[in-house]
C-alpha cells in the first residue's frame, strides 16, 4: 500500500515537472505551445520512446542493454541493402526485424542461460553490430533507394506521423503486457528478487530471454522508423541512443535497482526529455549547455527515485 | 605444460617476425636509391567516408611518386586512439607523420611529443590546436562558408532567416561557420538564427532540422556543415513538404550531388577536392625532407556544385 503511495507520488512529480517545463517555454518560445510543435515533439522522441519501452522491461528485471543504438544501426543498414537489392521495402524492414529479433535472442541466451552480466553482453554487442553495420555499408549511408523505402516516414495520418503512432502503439501493447499478463507480473517478480520468484514456480530464464527478444523486436522496429525517415540507411546512426533511452527511463522513475516501475513512467519520461530539448532548442540554448542541463535532470531523478525507495 | 608449450612457440614465432622484419629493411635499403626507404605514418581521422578515402588515394598516389612508405591507420574519430597511434610511430622511429586530427585540441599533448622526438609533424583537413606543425594542408574552409553563404545570398534575393546546423567540436567545421557568419552579416535584411548541433551525423542532423523549420516558419534557408547533416535536413524539410527551402551542403557526396540533381531541397554544395589535399600533403612532407621551404599553410581550393555544375 505504502509502496503504490509513492509510486503514484513519482508519478506525480514527473507529471509535475513536465507542466512546469512546459509553461516556462511556452513564455520564452512563441513557437512551443503549438499544435504543430507539440507534433514535432511527439516526432522527435519516436525513435527513443519505442526503444525506451524494451529497455523499461530490461531494467525492471535487473538488467541492461547497451546494444539497442548499434543494432538499430545495423538493422537500417541492412534493410536499405535488403530493399536496394529487391526493390521491395517491406521486405528490408522485414529483414530489419530479423536482425533485432536475432540480436535480442542473442543477448538473452548469454545474459539468462550463460548468467554473464547483460551490462558485457550488451557492450560486446554493441561493438560488434557497429562493426558489421560499416562492414555491411562500406562505411556509407545507403542512399537514393526505391521511393517507397522512405514513405512510411513520411506517412500521416489525422495529423500524426506514422512514427508517432507506432510509438503510442508499443507503449499501448508494453502498458497492457507488463499489467495485464501473467508474463508482465512475471518480469516484476524476476526483477523484484529472482531467488523468490524462482521458488516460486516462476521459469526465471524464460522470462528473462523472453525479456530480450520482445526488447530486440521493439529495436527492429525502431530502427525501421529511423532509417525510413532518414531515407538510407546510416551505419553511424544510432550513436549513444542507450544512453538517450536509459536517460528517459530513469528520469521517468523506473529503478535501476530493478523491479519498481513501468512503462507509463518511462513515456513521461521521454516527453520530458522531449520538451526540454525542444524548448532548448527553440529558445537558443547554446547546445553544450544543453548537455549539462540533460545531466542535472538525470541526477536529480536519481535523487528522487533514492527519497522514494521504501526502507 | 601446454601452456609452456604455446608461450614458446608464440616466442619463437615472434622472434622471426622480428628478424624477418629485420631482413625486410635491410634488403630495403640496400635496393632504395642509396638511401633507407621514408616512412611515413599517417593517422586518418576515419576511413569511413568518401572524403577520406579520397585523400588517402591523394596520399597514396604521392607517396609513390616520392617513393615513400606510408603506414596508414584510422583514429575513428576517437581521440585516445589516435593519441596511441602516433605513440605507436613514435616507437617505429618513422621519418614523419602526417595527422588529421581527431580532436583539435586534444591531440597536442601528442603532437609535443613527436616533437620531443625530433619528428616533423604535418595535418591535413582539420588543424591542430597546439604543439609544433611543419605545415597544414586543408581546404580553404572559410572561403568554403562563404562561397555557401553568397549562393543564400543570391538564392533569397538578400532577405529572410537562415539557420546554420553545425558541429562546433571542430575546428574545419568552425571555420566553415565563421565564414558564412562573416558573408550574411553584411547582409542587414538576413536573420541568422542561433547554430543547432547536428553533431555531423545524419540522425541527429534531423532532429536539429525538424526543431529549426518548427521554430522558424519563416525560415528560408539552412547551411549544413557536411552532407551527412544536409542529408538529415533534406529528409525533415520533405517530411514537411518544404521544397522551397534551401539546403546548402558541404563536400559533394555521391547521395548529395544526387540529391542535388534531382532538384529536391538540397540546391547546392560546396566541394571540397580531397584528393588535392593529399597529394599536397605529401608534397609539403617531400619539401621538407628536401630541407626546402614549407609554407605553414596549404590552402587547397574549393568550388560550388549545384544543379548546373553537377550534369
Amino acid at each position: 500500500m505504502n509502496q503504490s503511495i509513492r509510486q503514484k507520488l513519482s508519478g506525480f512529480v514527473i507529471f509535475g515537472a513536465i507542466v512546469a517545463e512546459s509553461i516556462v517555454f511556452s513564455v520564452l518560445a512563441p513557437q512551443f505551445a503549438s499544435i504543430e510543435n507539440l507534433v514535432n515533439v511527439a516526432l522527435s522522441i519516436a525513435v527513443i520512446g519505442i526503444l525506451a519501452v524494451g529497455m523499461t522491461f530490461i531494467i525492471l528485471t535487473g538488467g541492461i542493454d547497451l546494444s539497442i543504438g548499434s543494432v538499430a544501426a545495423l538493422a537500417g543498414v541492412v534493410a536499405a541493402l535488403v530493399t536496394q537489392h529487391t526493390e521491395i521495402a517491406s521486405l528490408g524492414f522485414a529483414a530489419a526485424l530479423g536482425i533485432g529479433l536475432a540480436s535480442g535472442a542473442f543477448n538473452g541466451v548469454i545474459v539468462a542461460y550463460f548468467r554473464v552480466p547483460s551490462f558485457v553482453v550488451t557492450l560486446a554487442v554493441l561493438t560488434i553490430a557497429r562493426g558489421l553495420a560499416f562492414i555491411f555499408s562500406g562505411g556509407r549511408s545507403i542512399g537514393n533507394l526505391p521511393e517507397n523505402f522512405g514513405r512510411l516516414g513520411k506517412f500521416v495520418f489525422l495529423g500524426i506521423p506514422f512514427s508517432v503512432w507506432l510509438m503510442i502503439l508499443t507503449f499501448a501493447f508494453g502498458w497492457f503486457l507488463l499489467r495485464h499478463t501473467t508474463f508482465g507480473r512475471y518480469v516484476y517478480a524476476v526483477g523484484g528478487n529472482a531467488e523468490a520468484a524462482f521458488l516460486a514456480g516462476v521459469k526465471t530464464k524464460a522470462v528473462v530471454f523472453q525479456v530480450y527478444v520482445l526488447n530486440g523486436f521493439l529495436v527492429g522496429l525502431a530502427a525501421i522508423v529511423l532509417a525510413s525517415r532518414l531515407g538510407a540507411g546510416v551505419p553511424n546512426s544510432g550513436l549513444q541512443y542507450e544512453l538517450d533511452v536509459i536517460a528517459a527511463v530513469v528520469v521517468g522513475g523506473t529503478s535501476l535497482s530493478s523491479g519498481r516501475g513501468s512503462v507509463v513512467s518511462t513515456l513521461f519520461g521521454a516527453i520530458f526529455i522531449g520538451i526540454l530539448n525542444n524548448g532548448l532548442n527553440l529558445i537558443g540554448v547554446d547546445t553544450y549547455v544543453q548537455k549539462i542541463i540533460l545531466g542535472v535532470v538525470i541526477l536529480l531523478a536519481v535523487l528522487a527515485d533514492r527519497f522514494n525507495r521504501p526502507h | 605444460m601446454k601452456i609452456k608449450l604455446l608461450f614458446l612457440t608464440l616466442t619463437l614465432l615472434f622472434s622471426f617476425g622480428c628478424n624477418q622484419n629485420a631482413i625486410n629493411s635491410n634488403f630495403g635499403a640496400a635496393s632504395g636509391n642509396n638511401a633507407v626507404k621514408k616512412r611515413i605514418g599517417v593517422s586518418l581521422l576515419t576511413r569511413e567516408d568518401d572524403f577520406y578515402r579520397e585523400l588517402e588515394a591523394g596520399l597514396q598516389e604521392a607517396a609513390r611518386q616520392n617513393n615513400f612508405e606510408l603506414i596508414i591507420q584510422s583514429g575513428d574519430k576517437d581521440l585516445s586512439k589516435q593519441q596511441s597511434q602516433i605513440d605507436n610511430f613514435l616507437v617505429q622511429k618513422v621519418d614523419a607523420i602526417i595527422l588529421c586530427p581527431t580532436d583539435t585540441k586534444g591531440i597536442a599533448p601528442a603532437i609535443e611529443r613527436a616533437n620531443a622526438a625530433n619528428v616533423p609533424v604535418f595535418t591535413a583537413d582539420i588543424a591542430a590546436g597546439g604543439g609544433k606543425v611543419v605545415s597544414h594542408v586543408a581546404s580553404d574552409n572559410t572561403a568554403g562558408g562563404r562561397l555557401a553563404a553568397e549562393y543564400i545570398v543570391k538564392a533569397i534575393n538578400s532577405e529572410g532567416i537562415v539557420g546554420i546546423i553545425g558541429q562546433p567540436e571542430v575546428q574545419s567545421v568552425v571555420d566553415r561557420e565563421t565564414g558564412f557568419k562573416e558573408v550574411i552579416s553584411k547582409n542587414s535584411k538576413i536573420t541568422l538564427v542561433p547554430t543547432l548541433n547536428g553533431g555531423g551525423v545524419r540522425d541527429r542532423a534531423l532532429k536539429a532540422a525538424d526543431d529549426l523549420i518548427q521554430g522558424n516558419p519563416n525560415l528560408k534557408a539552412i547551411f549544413c556543415i557536411n552532407d551527412e547533416t544536409a542529408l538529415g535536413a533534406l529528409s525533415s524539410a520533405e517530411a514537411r513538404g518544404k521544397n522551397d527551402l534551401i539546403i546548402v551542403g558541404y563536400d559533394a557526396a555521391p547521395e548529395a550531388v544526387a540529391a542535388i540533381k534531382r532538384g529536391s531541397a538540397l540546391r547546392a554544395d560546396v566541394a571540397q577536392q580531397p584528393r588535392d589535399i593529399g597529394l599536397k600533403a605529401i608534397d609539403a612532407v617531400a619539401k621538407h625532407f628536401r630541407g626546402d621551404k614549407v609554407e605553414a599553410k596549404v590552402s587547397v581550393p574549393v568550388k560550388i556544385v549545384d544543379a548546373e555544375t553537377a550534369r
